[in-house]
């Protein structure tokens, strides 16, 4: 007993100097403006940038200087040490601004909720200086887009993997909140995939992929939407590409929503620096929906813009009865 | 010594939690921004999607895997008695094709050959005396996916012999089928077991399906069945917007034929070997997201070995003389003259397709989808005793189709299609159709459609030029000829149908109504030619045949399908038909106005008990008919068939114990002729899923 409390007082105090070491030289740094850093220059990523920088001229934020460093051809991230915010775009990128002194903010755009929560882990820093905008859309969001389409709706299926398991009841509580009943399937194993599937179509009205790279991948989109399809029961994607493959529908966030939330919330750190705001979900979006599939499965859909109407009208209420 | 304790213990958390935490980064796979936004293969591609049944042209029945496990049968053919204004025979004709007779709106024969029907694509409708040879097709229930069948012509989109309708099979896509299958069937007069494997080696899955099959056929018929059939098929993706799909087929088997008491020459009771198989590639290529296209290229063979010899002659022929009104003196002295007292029969059959296909499917703006594309096939048929000559027959084929769907508004969508085709036996052919469905609410459809097809004549039809010779002894001049069939060198028979049809979809329930008009010219009949002239030898009178075109037949009628879910676990699916057909018979063929049952009734019960147990009830009702060709008049038929299954699972094994009794309550009924009587019978199946 007394040994472990010993430890405990020692863990204690390790604490409290990581967080001394953390805010203290802030207040010495000079302001050197924001590093993005790609993990690779794909299109995606100097889209972003592009935007990015858009959004800043939008907002009269000219004075917020923007360096670019792209991962594939710098072995040192360390010339981002002293930026007063670092963007780190991707997986790859986010690792490698993780590695960096715990002074600098970090944030991490086209970054999925659990890698960002296992890099928070492994990294040792702390939420102020350590934040995401994560590519996964609120479940609220998209049990809205659901409903929605499928105003007749009574029972989702959804299928879960060893990463996306863990958010079970989230996706049980959020379903119940909007009388739905949702029925989860965990697969295990490669082979029980499809067996899963073809009993949650069965029994479900939809089925929501929530991305697992277990379940959902480049090998795995034809079996299960073709099975789908068959059982002529509607899939809801989390991705344009997966409504392009197939999904009835999907919302989702371009790079222009991602770009103009970050610049948000680099003009607010500049104000307020050495804060960041805790990891959230994309404030922005769009709805994507897949007519040729709502067409052959007899579900007449309306247009894009008028759904995304609706669930922009949604939040906002479910914000307004928040705040109350 | 405390504190070395404390150090050693620090120690070992701290490698204990080392541990855990390596434990859990294995655990965690790193999900990369890929996984979320990453490119996907495009799967529904525009050629993939079909058509909801309200938008589609014409009357549309939809069979599910659900469906046919429900149904409980063991030959395919009889899944079609679950749609509206079908008519299914067991067992018809005598010989090369002595297999169920699946018909639409009447007018057929044994060999009913108003129908297209294709197996993903691949037509299986044979050429010779037309119909499909159902018992020989390389395919496993088991691997049946959906079926859908087109109530009405639809020439336009499957060619000309989409006459009365289309039937077209769909198995499942090898990715769905990983794993093993084990199916064994025991039952009165019937055994079968079957074993697949799917699986999967990078982008190829593949389906390999092997099977044996025990049918005795009948009693007081001579018609057993042997099969053994493998079937294979495979998808390669090659990347995100190619794929190559592979199939392969092969079936061979006995056959027991003939039925001594029609015929003493051709029907002699015999058995034959049957040997058939088909190879096939299709390459899909995504052009765009709103472009397919499709190249398909299949080579198919089928081998039917029949060489026999027919009974005593002499007595059968003096019989028929003496029938024909001669003498019994005169008759007996002129089947003194014969030479011999048997003839022998050539009746090998080799047919052989080689088809290549080519379509594109885009949609040039969101409300309109066009699909186009041409085709050219080759039929080589051999037939020594049929066509008269020991040399392969060629028939040729060439088409030209396209469709237009046209989305005007929210309520209007039009079907506009056409197909050109020119073919060897009839030459240059069109056949257009158009429709116009109303949407009157969104679950409410109103269609009105109208659509032409041609029938091209079979070999029976078009190019038989069949004779038995008798040969006679010295000094009388060649021979007698016992039968003789001309080569009839007819037109196409023609088909205009219009239809009104009605579709409801109200959640629980769903209707499916249509009124039909289909208004048929140029109608081929194969009749006797009384006074026929055989060249060169003596006939015996009445019994040359050839093909030829009459006159007009009309076929009126209703038919319905509803299907109603009771209760969460219970379903109802209910079809009736009306039809009625009016010809003239002297223009015609007699019995054509009797050719299909005036009513037709069937239904399917289902219901679930719980996770394990489910059951369901099939009742099928034939009003009186006479079927042409080898048909003759049945009664009403009721005929009641059950299944009740149970599903059981233990580690990685699922399966399932069913048992079917068809016939419930032995009705003895006669279905297409009256040598075909329809008995109980029971059978259990096994199934395991590994």
């Amino acid at each position: 007993m007394n040994k472990i409390k010993k430890i405990g007082s020692l863990s204690k105090l390790v604490h409290f100097v990581l967080v001394l070491v953390l805010f203290v030289p802030f207040l010495s740094h000079a302001y050197t403006g924001i590093t993005i850093v790609l993990s690779a220059p794909s299109q995606t990523n100097l889209d972003f940038v592009d935007s990015f920088k858009e959004e800043l001229i939008a907002t009269k934020n000219h004075n917020l200087k923007v360096k670019v460093i792209d991962l594939q051809e710098t072995e040192k991230l360390i010339v981002a040490e002293n930026s007063e915010l670092v963007i780190a775009l991707g997986v790859k990128a986010l690792t490698a601004a993780s590695k960096l002194k715990h002074t600098t903010p970090v944030i991490g755009v086209f970054t999925p909720l659990p890698t960002f929560n296992a890099l928070l882990e492994s990294s040792g820093r702390d939420l102020g200086i350590f934040s995401a905008i994560v590519l996964d859309q609120p479940y609220s969001r998209q049990i809205s887009l659901i409903k929605t389409v499928l105003p007749e709706i009574k029972t989702l299926g959804i299928l879960l993997g060893s990463t996306s398991s863990r958010y079970a009841e989230h996706l049980r509580d959020e379903g119940e909140k909007n009388s739905l009943n949702v029925s989860l399937e965990t697969i295990n194993d490669e082979s029980e995939l499809i067996p899963k599937l073809q009993k949650v179509l069965e029994s479900n009205d939809a089925l929501l992929a929530i991305p697992d790279p277990s379940i959902y991948n480049r090998e795995t989109a034809q079996p299960i939407l073709l099975t789908s399809y068959r059982h002529q029961k509607p899939v809801f994607g989390y991705s344009q590409s997966y409504v392009r493959a197939g999904a009835l529908a999907a919302v989702y966030s371009n790079t222009k929503h991602l770009a103009k939330q970050a610049a948000e919330i680099a003009i607010k750190t500049q104000q307020a620096p050495g804060l960041l705001p805790p990891p959230q979900t994309p404030k922005y979006f769009s709805v994507l929906v897949n007519h040729q599939v709502a067409r052959s499965l007899n579900i007449t859909v309306m247009n894009d813009e008028d759904i995304y109407k609706i669930l922009l009208k949604l939040e906002m209420t479910q914000h307004e009865e928040a705040r109350h | 010594m405390t504190n070395k304790k404390h150090l050693l213990l620090l120690m070992l958390l701290v490698i204990a939690n080392l541990q855990i935490a390596h434990a859990k980064e294995e655990n965690v796979q790193i999900v990369s921004e890929d996984d979320y936004i990453g490119d996907v293969p495009k799967v529904l591609t525009v050629s993939r999607l079909s058509q909801p049944l309200s938008d589609a042209p014409s009357a549309v029945t939809v069979i599910d895997r659900a469906t046919i496990r429900a149904s409980g049968i063991v030959d395919l053919p009889e899944i079609f008695r679950l749609v509206p204004g079908f008519y299914v025979g067991t067992n018809a004709g005598y010989i090369y094709n002595s297999n169920h007779v699946v018909s639409y709106h009447g007018m057929a024969t044994a060999y009913a050959g108003t129908m297209q029907v294709l197996i993903n694509g691949r037509s299986v409708y044979t050429p010779v005396f037309g119909g499909v040879k159902w018992s020989e097709l390389p395919i496993a229930i088991a691997d049946i996916e959906r079926i859908e069948v087109t109530r009405g012509p639809n020439a336009a989109s499957y060619g000309a012999n989409s006459y009365f309708g289309v039937i077209n099979i769909l198995t499942e896509h090898p990715s769905e089928a990983e794993g093993n299958k084990i199916s064994v069937t025991h039952g009165d007069g019937r055994n079968e077991a079957f074993y697949r494997h799917g699986g999967k080696l990078g982008d190829l899955s593949y389906r390999i399906t092997t099977g044996y099959r025990e049918d005795d056929g009948l009693d007081n018929r001579n018609d057993f069945k042997r099969t053994r059939l493998l079937n294979a098929q495979a998808d390669y993706q090659i990347n995100d917007t190619n794929s190559l799909e592979f199939e392969f087929g092969i079936a061979n088997g006995n056959r027991a034929d003939g039925e001594a008491a029609k015929d003493y020459v051709l029907f002699v009771p015999r058995e034959r070997e049957i040997f058939n198989h088909y190879e096939l590639i299709r390459w899909q290529h995504n052009i765009s997201a709103d472009s397919d296209f499709k190249l398909q290229a299949y080579h198919s063979f089928d081998r039917s070995n029949d060489n026999f010899t027919s009974t005593n002659l002499r007595a059968n022929a003096a019989k028929l003389f003496i029938e024909n009104g001669f003498l019994p003196a005169v008759a007996n002295a002129f089947v003194g003259t014969f030479l011999n007292d048997q003839v022998s029969i050539n009746n090998d059959i080799d047919t052989e397709r080689f088809d290549i296909e080519a379509q594109h499917t885009f949609s040039p703006v969101s409300n309109l989808r066009v699909v186009w594309g041409g085709s050219t096939r080759l039929d080589n048929t051999y037939a020594p005793y049929w066509l008269g000559t020991k040399a392969t027959d060629r028939f040729k084929l060439q088409r030209l189709f396209g469709h237009v769907e046209w989305r005007i508004n929210d309520k209007l969508l039009m079907n506009v299609g056409s197909m050109v085709e020119h073919n060897s036996f009839t030459g240059t052919d069109i056949s257009p159709r158009a429709s116009i469905n109303f949407k009157i609410t969104p679950n409410q459809t109103i269609r009105l459609g109208v659509s032409s097809a041609l029938r091209t004549p079979n070999y029976v039809e078009e190019k038989f030029n069949a004779k038995v010779i008798i040969p006679r002894v010295a000094p009388f001049p060649a021979g007698v000829a016992y039968t003789f069939q001309d080569a009839g060198n007819v037109n196409p028979e023609k088909i205009v149908s219009r239809e009104i049809g009605y579709l409801g979809d109200f959640g629980q329930f769903s209707l499916d109504a249509k009124i039909f008009n289909d208004e048929i010219s140029d109608f081929i009949s194969t009749p006797r030619i009384p006074n026929f002239v055989t060249p060169g030898f003596t006939n015996l009178a009445g019994r040359a045949r050839s093909g030829e075109n009459g006159g007009d037949v009309l076929v009126n009628g209703f038919e319905t399908q509803a299907k109603w879910r009771l209760t969460k676990d219970t379903n109802l699916l209910l079809n009736y038909a009306y039809v009625d057909i009016t010809a003239n018979e002297d223009d015609t063929t007699s019995n054509i106005n009797q050719s299909a049952p005036r009513h037709t009734i069937s239904a399917l019960l289902t219901h679930r008990f719980d996770s394990n147990w489910d059951a369901s009830l099939a009742y099928y009702q034939t009003s009186k008919t006479t079927q042409l060709g080898d048909g003759n008049p049945v009664d009403l038929i009721r005929k009641c068939d059950i299944r009740v299954a149970r599903k059981f699972s233990s580690g990685n094994w699922n399966g399932e114990v069913s048992g079917v009794v068809e016939n419930l309550f032995d009705s003895h009924d006669q279905e297409f002729a009256d040598y075909n009587t329809l008995k109980r019978r029971a059978r259990i199946n096994l199934r395991l899923d590994f």
